[in-house]
């Protein structure tokens, strides 16, 4: 629980600098021969999935703000592994670009691929960090908020479910280890592997619980199939003012986040990377890009974080994992 | 009946919306037919624009490429066989037989009125049952039902294809075995992925991935075909297949009136259930088809009511996904994602409310499927009348074409080389399976089915607590894994008892 405490205080500190960075650099003038051709963008999963709607707005933006063309080339597979090694042999020359989460980081920290992305990737920027959150249906009689919820699982040990989109060793199954841990929590993991499956096993009533992050189940809030007991974050966020967090109910650890964001490979230029790194800043500040972010409520926390920040989010992230997996005796 | 006829004249009030409608038609088939690219990939690009259309513009043209886009790929995998999209792969089992026999119009014209069938009827069950259908499927159907449907469909698909039921056993626990190599569904533990017994650099990255079933099936079906006639023309004993134009007759549509019927429910349930999906549903619908048929053993050899089956059942499946879509805001695969993102661009959210919310919107999604169902047997019949010519090209011409299209689908697929490899190899392994009388049907029907299958039972074991009885206490599985057993056992009973001896004696 100590290296917790002392990786949240360092979260804490980190996110302080990276506020403090967060301005928008002027765009410094087109490096000699670049962006002569359009770049290639590459996105590990699959075409209309998050990664690649990201992908696509974040291309469509920096269009407009720097008139660099992409092509965007989905590359599924391997939970995001199997469009690594295409981006491995691609030259050094900025002009592929890959798109990644933080499932990338877990895989590295477990040993599952060799590739340190923030050392053997250069980060250009994240442009969504969001938090997860647990779910129950609205009509649920049996609990109706957290404290009901502990209540109900403390007198019915081990027959709730939660439904988990994830594997082992995933952000998702990370976070509820941590928080089993912390409260003692009872109950049956079912680990899906497919979106509208995992919902869809809530809804239909296969699953008690649910584990998601908001802007992936939005429609299902908006349209009343879901509710949140719970926020893996600090503080509570705006639009979830009257859910507790994971402090507030007394698991005290530095909750994981999803993120994604923009790398390119080890050896490009530097005058390239700070191109593309002040053109994703731009991007960022796009006004379609921002209404993008939004609807997949990608605002509610500080979601973009520029080269260093994203160093800094990426090396504290690997020492969460590498902690939680030596408990659990998985990986290398 | 007011909300269809509404949803109907705002579809065809103007020429915008009437010139998208046809666009969406051509673009869908088009797309369907070019192996490689598919309705996914026209989905993706027009994606961008539909920010700007008209909300019922560009929901209506996501369904009218749904629609025809499921349908374009059965016109490929007839003529060449090479399936132009997942769900046409089953087709290729009877269709391609059929042209070889020259028979390709009738075949072709037996996709095309099957497949607008199997999409009409389905339209016309969405729209009279969506809300009640839907609330049905996600609830009954949890992963040990859905497990219980994947066993139901691995006892019948042993039967097809193989010249012993022994050799299609083995063709699809072949299969089931190239399923498991990847990560697992749940732990994620890599398997077969160690070491570097191929030599590339980063196979363990690779492999992690799996075997695809996309370039198993081009390389089965595609590519040893390729192989096959290439040994035909230096024996000597190729004959070029006739372009026939002919459509099948109203009598031939009789006979196969129960298949349609099966394939149009089997195919609609399959298409409800989310992650199923179309692919499944040709499949489920084909394998059915052979399980019940007097013509069982014509199968695979050019059977009419093979083709009928499985283009009944995928097009069925379409309007089926649009129901949990619509009354749930789930998408079962990638084109009704899109869908719904148009609905989410547009400020509406797919779910309970949508009808109440939106319901003209809905009606136009209808009201545009039902439509563009039935103009599929308009243009496929123009197309009967054209396409087929193309078997009048040499084979020395249209083999090293073929190819190309198969080295082109099974690259954009995923964008990854290896998979191009795969399907090379699985060309040479084809062409060996299909001169030992084993099923390359079998081995792609094990590897579909072997990764569902294990996915849903590892869900449905964390479910019930690791219970395995638990399979046989919940109705609907009971029912599936009792009959899947039944048809097992009398199969091989029939097959000790001299099956094998009628077959050799008939062939």
């Amino acid at each position: 629980m100590k290296t917790f405490k002392k990786t949240a205080l360092a979260g804490l500190l980190a996110a302080l600098a990276c506020t403090a960075s967060y301005a928008e650099k002027a765009m410094p003038d087109m490096p000699r021969g670049f962006g002569n051709r359009p770049l290639t963008m590459i996105v590990p999963y699959g075409a209309g999935g998050g990664s690649d709607q990201l992908s696509r707005a974040m291309a469509k933006a920096i269009e407009e703000e720097t008139g660099l063309s992409f092509q965007v080339v989905n590359k599924p597979g391997g939970g995001g592994t199997a469009a690594i090694p295409d981006f491995m042999i691609s030259p050094p020359d900025g002009f592929t670009i890959l798109e990644h989460i933080d499932t990338a980081v877990a895989a590295y920290a477990k040993g599952d691929i060799r590739e340190n992305p923030a050392e053997d990737w250069i980060p250009i920027c994240i442009a969504q960090i969001t938090f997860s959150q647990i779910y129950i249906r609205p009509d649920e009689t049996r609990y109706t908020d957290w404290e009901s919820l502990m209540a109900y699982i403390d007198a019915h040990p081990d027959e709730l479910s939660i439904g988990i989109l994830g594997k082992v060793g995933s952000m998702e199954l990370v976070t509820m280890q941590q928080i089993s841990d912390a409260l003692g929590l009872k109950v049956r993991q079912v680990n899906y592997d497919k979106p509208a499956e995992t919902y869809g096993s809530l809804i239909g009533g296969h699953v008690d619980i649910l584990f998601e992050q908001p802007g992936d189940v939005r429609s299902f809030l908006d349209g009343g199939q879901m509710k949140p007991i719970l926020t893996f974050l600090n503080e509570r966020p705006g639009v979830f003012a009257d859910v507790p967090t994971h402090r507030e109910v007394g698991a005290d650890f530095e909750a994981l986040t999803r993120f994604r964001g923009f790398f390119v490979k080890k050896g490009v230029a530097a005058d390239r990377v700070e191109f593309l790194e002040a053109a994703c800043a731009a991007g960022f500040e796009n006004p379609g890009f921002a209404e993008f972010n939004e609807a997949k409520y990608m605002n509610l926390v500080q979601s973009y974080r520029d080269r260093a920040g994203a160093v800094e989010l990426i090396n504290e992230t690997v020492g969460v994992y590498r902690e939680v997996y030596e408990q659990l005796g998985i990986g290398q | 009946m007011d909300l269809f006829i509404q949803g109907t004249l705002s579809l065809f009030g103007n020429t915008t919306s009437i010139m998208i409608f046809f666009l969406g038609l051509f673009g869908g088939m088009l797309f369907g037919a070019i192996p490689g690219v598919n309705m996914l990939t026209l989905g993706a690009v027009l994606l961008p624009f539909t920010i700007t259309m008209d909300p019922q513009n560009a929901v209506m043209l996501f369904s009218v490429i749904y629609c025809a886009g499921v349908f374009g790929g059965a016109i490929t995998a007839i003529l060449f066989n090479i399936p132009g999209a997942p769900e046409n792969a089953p087709t290729c089992l009877d269709g391609y037989p059929m042209t070889l026999k020259g028979e390709a119009g009738k075949a072709i014209g037996a996709a095309v009125s099957c497949s607008a069938l199997g999409g009409t009827v389905s339209a016309i069950i969405m729209m009279t049952a969506t809300g009640i259908v839907a609330s049905f499927a996600v609830r009954a159907f949890g992963p040990p039902e859905i497990f219980a449907l994947i066993l139901f469909g691995l006892a019948v698909s042993a039967s097809i294809g193989a010249s012993t039921l022994w050799k299609g056993w083995l063709s699809v626990l072949a299969g089931l075995m190239i399923a498991t190599i990847g990560s697992d569904p749940v732990g994620g533990i890599p398997r077969f992925s160690q070491g570097s017994f191929l030599g590339l650099e980063y196979q363990s990255y690779y492999m992690s991935a799996g075997i695809h079933f996309i370039p198993m099936i081009l390389g089965f079906f595609a590519v040893s075909e390729v192989l096959a006639q290439a040994v035909n023309i230096a024996k000597g004993t190729r004959s070029r297949p006739q372009a026939s134009i002919e459509f099948p007759t109203i009598a031939e549509f009789l006979a196969v009136r129960w298949t349609i019927v099966r394939s149009v429910f089997v195919g609609f349930f399959a298409g409800i259930l989310p992650g199923i999906g179309a692919t499944l549903a040709a499949f489920l619908g084909y394998s059915q088809a052979h399980r019940w048929s007097k013509n069982r053993d014509n199968f695979g050899k050019g059977e009419l009511e093979g083709v009928v089956a499985c283009e009944t059942a995928n097009n069925a499946a379409t309007g089926a996904a649009m129901i949990p879509l619509l009354a749930l805001g789930l998408p079962g695969g990638a084109l009704t994602a899109m869908i719904m993102g148009i609905f989410q661009i547009h400020g509406m959210e797919p779910g309970p409310l949508i009808f109440i919310n939106s319901g003209d919107l809905v009606w136009i999604t209808f009201a545009a499927m039902f439509w563009a169902n039935l103009m599929i047997i308009f243009l496929g019949w123009v197309q009967t009348k054209t396409v087929v010519h193309i078997l009048r090209v040499p084979f020395r011409w249209l083999a090293p074409g073929i190819l190309i299209l198969a080295v082109v689908g099974a690259f954009a697929l995923r964008n990854l080389f290896i998979d191009v490899w795969i399907m090379f190899i699985a060309g040479i392994v084809g062409y060996m399976l299909r001169t030992t009388g084993y099923s390359a049907a079998g081995v792609v029907l094990g590897l579909i089915l072997g990764k569902l299958g294990e996915s849903a039972f590892a869900k449905s074991m964390q479910l019930m607590d690791y219970n395995v009885l638990g399979f046989l206490q919940r109705p609907i599985s009971a029912v599936l894994i009792v009959v899947a057993a039944v048809i097992i056992i009398s199969s091989i009973v029939s097959e000790l008892r001299g099956g094998h001896l009628q077959r050799a004696l008939i062939d």
